[in-house]
């Protein structure tokens, strides 16, 4: 198979696209499956309202995310990739997993394994940073290259 | 402290172009407007070198070296 960066970048946008879809499924059917997810785990029903709540806050935080990955695949198909605007986006990023990161902590009060998800927030956004400060850094280096003559 | 690019000047002594010259030494007429207006933040010695070989000149006819602030 004749294998390219244009059909990685497409393949990419398409399981973004499918997350976005899941997630707005996960966001319209939040009253169903809220309340099964209560039923199948050991979540005290009193907690129902506390659950909803670090759902959709954590649906929000992953809906910016799924904006910006989108924006950022559209300056990487277009060609710019090292530059200040997809910096800031990274940065939009990991500052969202470090929303998520909190909220699940928060809700680890009523639900503890939710450590598991709190602690892989922290983690993605450690790893966004880092690639943040390199493209921040590459996004120097070329505007001074682009200069070079 | 900055650089100041006496381009213009040299190639007004030679009487040449700008798109002449840059297709002479290999770089775009857009990369030469760059290094004339003064936004270039580098110069390949390669370039200056063929710019020299061109405008039959030294760097510093070129260049020039200022104690006045940046703009």
């Amino acid at each position: 198979m004749d294998w390219n960066k244009d059909r990685s970048v497409r393949l990419t946008a398409v399981f973004v696209f499918l997350f976005a879809a899941a997630l707005l499924s996960a966001d319209v059917l939040g009253f169903i499956w809220i309340p099964w997810f209560i039923s199948v785990t050991a979540i005290d029903k009193t907690h129902l309202p506390a659950l909803a709540a670090t759902v959709y806050t954590g649906s929000v935080f992953a809906w910016i995310c799924l904006c910006a990955m989108f924006r950022l695949l559209r300056s990487i198909r277009d060609g710019d990739v090292f530059t200040e605007q997809n910096a800031r986006l990274l940065r939009v990023i990991s500052w969202c997993c470090a929303g998520a990161c909190i909220v699940f902590l928060v809700s680890v009060l009523y639900y503890p394994p939710f450590i598991i998800i709190a602690t892989a927030a922290g983690f993605m956004m450690m790893i966004v940073r880092v690639v943040k400060n390199i493209i921040q850094q590459a996004a120097g280096m070329k505007s001074e290259l682009d200069l070079t003559v | 402290m900055k650089i100041i690019v006496n381009l213009d000047v040299m190639m007004a002594r030679r009487k040449i172009s700008a798109g002449d010259l840059a297709e002479r030494i290999g770089i775009t007429p857009a990369n030469l407007s760059v290094l004339k207006t003064g936004k270039a933040k580098a110069i390949r010695f390669s370039t200056l070198m063929a710019l020299c070989h061109e405008l039959r000149c030294q760097p510093g006819d070129i260049l020039e070296y200022s104690e006045e602030e940046e703009d």
